[in-house]
């Protein structure tokens, strides 16, 4: 490959000046001339029928514009099923449903008037466990559930409640049961947690009265396909609906599909024309829009004396909480890579997605891999010390390597899994007693680390046009969202290296459907992979109007010419440079302009069959990753303190090594959060108990180790340089590392997050009381064939 | 978030003027000090006051002294950052300090105010323990005149005290101490800052020659009781006696049976009660050891292993 001048270089982010002195616009900040203020009446009971709803009261109080039920927004949305009211019909499944709404000249009249709004419930039975909503004989928490619009991918369960059943069938389990020396199976439990981003969620809509257009300002992480969601609703074509982006003060997931949207359209309907916000606050933010699914994690694995993996059965119960939202593919897409990065002849892996009385559960950076993977990796350590193997011993000899055919049947290429493997444990000092060799009395040290690997959602498109003026200015249209990730300055980098253009020549436009090119998501950490080929392609296009014109100009072939610095010149020619300016305003007029326009789309990527769970090109690339813990358990109290963390990441190629290094510390962090603190915990009403951060408890920088990032480039054959993705796996085998090496602490392992002073202390004490090599609420294990 | 509804403030130069302006504008009138708790109050809690009288003018209620016989006077506007960074604080009670640091951010230390702590009377307050083992007294500006209270009777439930309306808190006044008294405060939560005690363990101790015999001991909890409270038993439990492991562990387990923790969303009682027992005992040990000067955070974290 050709030398790299601005590809491969931490260059300082281009969007940090703005964040850091505060004058970057976030979608909380916005003011729209005019506006209304919009507040929301939620429900107060789990389950319930409305029996009757008053809001004469609020309308009739004054500075109140418009009042809005179910009745005012009948309609519904759901990425795959089309499950969600606006505002309640004729039910509520959740305290925090939002129930009515009013907009008013100002926020506390808008609140005052949602206090005068009576509604009537009378109680339905409710369900707070995924296990127990789908019991048979569960009462329906969506009776019209079948009728629901849906689409090809859903597969409903066998039992009530299920709104999604994902299968993935390989060889026969039972088969390969029997003919493992070992038989292990046990169960994992993982709290709802709450995405906390900085930033809470917000809302402006405006319907024009006269041409019936929707536009909506809200910090989305994917415009175009809430505006899909939208015209899909409302029954509109497209072209009247209209998503305007302000810069996204973190999302972590919860930002995508509708959410107070769908408040702020509703209000934006009896306004006539004026646009409305609805901001809402933390615990409204906490409760009222989404969290990340609890799971259920049963598996039952059969092993050979020396280590081989021979068959692998996972259960997964996803509780979704009220509403599908995007339950349906956090649980294909969670549970398919469920069994691990492993190479297994027998796997079966059923995961039911399934209706609670409880918020709901959707996207999470992760998407449903850090919960399957503190089960995994947790049952990996098991196995291991079962058969009396070294747990990195075990795992190198079943991990994936290059030209592995993985249990979904996809012949996997551009696998760094086994490196990370290598460098987090030997960064650590796996089987070595390093750093605190005599703690003080009452601590107990231990090792432990975990690997996964995380598909991106396949096949999906991305396309981006880059412009150059007559300036030699290069703008970048691209539908990423900058949610913090720092896209900007990906992208950025990579138009840069293609034209040759200082990097402070290179903008990127804000994010507006009606004037920017399509693109699928800013999540699944698909950016820096699909965008940045998409504009890499753009760029070099546009590379191309200037360098044919150049060639003109120098009276040359285009293969003689040479870029750099943002100019262009004859390869070994005295000549003086042209900048792209100079060139653009000789051959165009100083209003010249030169497009190029890009698109990308792994076309041979198919999602996986939710009926047999296989596909040849599951994923457009695969994330691989290793991270390896050092913790001091504190015996006397239960708590855990971390003394070091070891991260490394397959990147395929680091674009900006210092922003995937923060990708890497930021995913530490929350997956520290929820390893040690983080649950939400909810009553037997219902209702959240700690929806503020006084008792949802994130790291502070306090509470973070030393922490070690290793980068590991195993370029991918179709990534931009080589490059995957990195949003999301720096959070996945946290918990698991960390749970690993509180077991290697204690002796004793803990099956549920998050693994607080308390839990842990509890632990101790049944190991103290009962010392067996495990301690699980419910523990399943099972020998059925004698292990000798 | 919600926006106040307009209300009047006052700000009085003298105790006198705020208790009569107190009295003059009648009910619903608040006292501000460091506003860290009265601004929460009133814009997520839905507080709303008449009128707020502003102490912060009043000069006499700040600052923190050395009285020439030993005692400490902390005037009640004193910040927790005042109290954290005293050098006359940090020299002789350097546990006062620590207790004080461990409140919130530097932010929140920076305004919160140690007679705004102890007038709102929240049982998981960092600063009363470690003022209860040195027997600090409240002095209270009321009607009938100037009264003095002993902290330990200060409180009478979450969010009570012995302070009738109108009452203002002027000053906190630690008597004169040995030199050669030591102490320790102990907060036991799950994060290292930002949150509140699960559980506080605050002693002060006289110990007789190198065998480290308890002449006089005082241990106070906080988050385990409707009220701050002092530890008797586990008091009695040493005294007397050669403090040592196993002493520590039995006056922890007697400090576990005097207390009345409850359970909510984040810890049982039962785990409470764990808690105070194994950090009375740590609480004990670090006193007899000894801590070196005012340490730094990390240090600080290290200290409770």
């Amino acid at each position: 490959m050709e030398k790299l001048s601005f590809v491969g270089k931490s260059i300082t982010r281009v969007d940090a000046e703005e964040k850091v002195t505060g004058s970057a616009i976030y979608g909380y900040d916005l003011v729209l001339p005019d506006m209304l203020y919009g507040k929301v009446l939620f429900s107060t009971r789990p389950h319930a029928i409305i029996k009757r709803i008053d809001t004469e009261k609020a309308r009739r109080l004054p500075g109140v514009h418009a009042v809005v039920t179910g009745k005012d927004a009948p309609w519904t949305h759901g990425e795959t099923i089309k499950d969600m009211p606006f505002l309640a019909q004729g039910k509520v499944r959740f305290v925090g449903e939002p129930v009515a709404a009013v907009a008013a000249v100002d926020e506390d009249t808008a609140q005052a008037a949602v206090a005068l709004i009576e509604v009537e419930y009378e109680d339905c039975p409710a369900y707070f466990s995924p296990e127990e909503a789908c019991n048979p004989g569960a009462v329906l928490i969506h009776e019209d559930y079948d009728s629901y619009r849906k689409s090809d991918i859903i597969v409903p369960g066998p039992l009530p409640n299920i709104l999604e059943h994902f299968k993935l069938r390989t060889g026969n389990v039972e088969a390969g049961f029997r003919e493992s020396d070992l038989v292990l199976e046990q169960r994992y439990v993982v709290p709802a947690i709450g995405h906390a981003a900085l930033e809470p969620h917000s809302a402006h809509a405006q319907v024009d009265p006269e041409s019936g257009k929707v536009t909506v300002w809200v910090a989305n992480d994917a415009p175009f396909r809430v505006l899909h969601e939208t015209a899909e609703a409302l029954g509109l074509p497209k072209e009247k609906i209209r998503f305007i982006n302000p810069y996204q003060g973190g999302g972590f997931g919860s930002k995508g599909a509708m959410k107070v949207e769908t408040i702020a359209i509703a209000l934006a309907y009896q306004t006539n024309g004026r646009p409305v916000r609805v901001k809402f606050n933390r615990a409204e933010t906490f409760v009222s829009t989404i969290t990340r699914h609890e799971a259920i994690v049963y598996i039952k694995s059969g092993v050979k004396r020396d280590g081989t993996l021979v068959a692998r059965q996972v259960r997964i119960y996803w509780g979704a909480g009220a509403y599908a939202e995007k339950s349906p593919t956090v649980c294909i897409k969670g549970s398919h890579p469920s069994p691990g990065p492993y190479r297994i002849p027998h796997v079966q892996v059923d995961g039911y997605a399934v209706y609670t009385n409880k918020p709901l559960a959707g996207a999470f950076r992760g998407y449903g891999v850090p919960q399957t993977a503190w089960a995994c990796e947790q049952h990996m350590d098991e196995l291991a010390q079962r058969l009396g193997m070294d747990a990195l011993d075990f795992r190198l000899k079943n991990v994936f390597v290059d030209g592995d055919l993985s249990y979904w049947g996809e012949r996997l290429q551009s696998v760094g899994l086994k490196e990370t493997l290598l460098k987090a444990t030997e960064a650590i000092g796996w089987g070595k007693k390093t750093g605190q060799s005599n703690p003080p009395k009452g601590i107990r040290i231990g090792k432990g680390f975990a690997c996964i690997a995380k598909p991106t959602r396949t096949p999906t498109t991305s396309t981006a046009a880059v412009k150059i003026d007559s300036r030699g200015d290069v703008m970048i249209l691209a539908g990423t969202v900058e949610i913090g990730q720092g896209c900007t300055t990906i992208l950025s980098q990579i138009a840069a290296e293609e034209l040759q253009v200082p990097i402070d020549k290179v903008r990127m436009h804000s994010l507006d459907t009606d004037l920017i090119p399509f693109d699928a998501s800013t999540t699944s950490s698909r950016s820096t992979y699909h965008m940045g080929n998409a504009v890499k392609r753009a760029a070099v296009k546009a590379r191309d109007q200037i360098t044919e014109m150049a060639a003109s100009l120098f009276d040359t072939s285009k293969e003689n010419l040479e870029l750099s610095n943002g100019k262009v010149r004859v390869k070994d020619r005295r000549e003086p440079a042209l900048s792209f300016g100079e060139v653009i305003c000789q051959k165009l007029g100083s209003d010249g302009v030169v497009a190029g326009d890009g698109a990308y789309t792994f076309e041979m990527g198919k999602d996986v069959d939710p009926q047999t769970g296989h596909s040849e090109h599951a994923s457009a690339f695969y994330m691989y990753a290793t991270q390896a813990a050092e913790v001091a358990v504190d015996e006397e109290t239960g708590r855990v303190r971390l003394i070091r963390m070891v991260a490394a990441h397959d990147v395929g190629k680091a674009i900006n090594p210092l922003n995937c290094v923060a990708q890497i510390e930021g995913g530490l962090a929350m997956g520290i959060g929820a390893a040690l603190h983080e649950e939400l915990v909810i009553d037997d009403h219902g209702r959240v108990k700690n929806p503020s951060f006084l008792d949802y408890h994130l790291v502070t920088s306090l509470d973070l180790p030393k922490m070690e990032t290793i980068i590991v480039e195993c370029p991918d054959p179709n990534g931009p340089y080589g490059a995957k993705g990195l949003g999301e796996p720096g959070l996945a085998p946290t918990p698991a590392a960390i749970g690993n090496a509180v077991a290697n602490a204690l002796g004793t392992r803990i099956y549920e997050l998050p693994l607080s002073p308390e839990r842990v202390y509890w632990a101790i004490q049944t190991s103290k009381k009962n010392p067996s090599p495990s301690v699980s609420a419910e523990p399943v294990v099972s020998n059925p064939t004698s292990f000798r | 978030m919600k926006r106040p509804e307009p209300f009047e403030i006052f700000q009085p130069a003298s105790i006198q003027e705020a208790r009569e302006l107190h009295i003059h504008h009648g009910p619903g009138g608040y006292f501000l000090a460091g506003g860290t708790d009265l601004a929460i109050a009133i814009k997520e809690k839905g507080l709303v006051p008449r009128y707020v009288v502003d102490l912060k003018r009043i000069g006499s209620l700040s600052g923190i002294r050395e009285n020439a016989d030993g005692s400490l006077v902390l005037g009640a506007l004193a910040t927790m950052r005042e109290v954290e960074i005293s050098r006359v604080i940090s020299r002789r009670f350097p546990f006062l300090s620590q207790s004080a640091g461990e409140v919130g951010s530097i932010q929140i230390r920076n305004r919160a105010t140690i007679g705004g702590n102890i007038a709102n009377a929240t049982p998981s307050a960092d600063v009363v323990p470690a003022l209860l083992v040195l027997e600090a007294q409240v002095t209270t500006s009321t009607q009938n005149g100037e009264k003095q209270v002993p902290l330990e009777s200060f409180f009478l439930g979450p969010g009570k005290t012995v302070m009738e309306r109108g009452d203002i808190l002027t000053e906190i006044i630690i008597p004169p101490a040995s030199a050669n008294l030591r102490g320790e405060y102990i907060k036991f939560s799950p994060r290292e800052m930002m949150d509140l005690a699960y559980v506080g363990v605050a002693v002060a101790l006289l110990t007789d020659g190198d065998e480290n015999v308890c002449r006089e001991v005082r241990i106070a909890l906080g988050a385990v009781s409707p009220v701050p409270m002092r530890a008797r038993k586990a008091e009695a439990v040493l005294v007397n006696r050669v403090i040592n492991e196993e002493s520590a562990e039995r006056a922890g387990e007697a400090a576990a049976s005097e207390c009345t923790p409850i359970s909510d969303v984040r810890a049982s009682a039962a785990y409470r009660r764990h808690m105070v027992r194994v950090n009375t005992k740590r609480a004990i040990l670090n006193a007899v050891c000894g801590r070196p000067g005012n340490l730094p955070w990390v240090a600080r974290r290290e200290r409770r292993y």
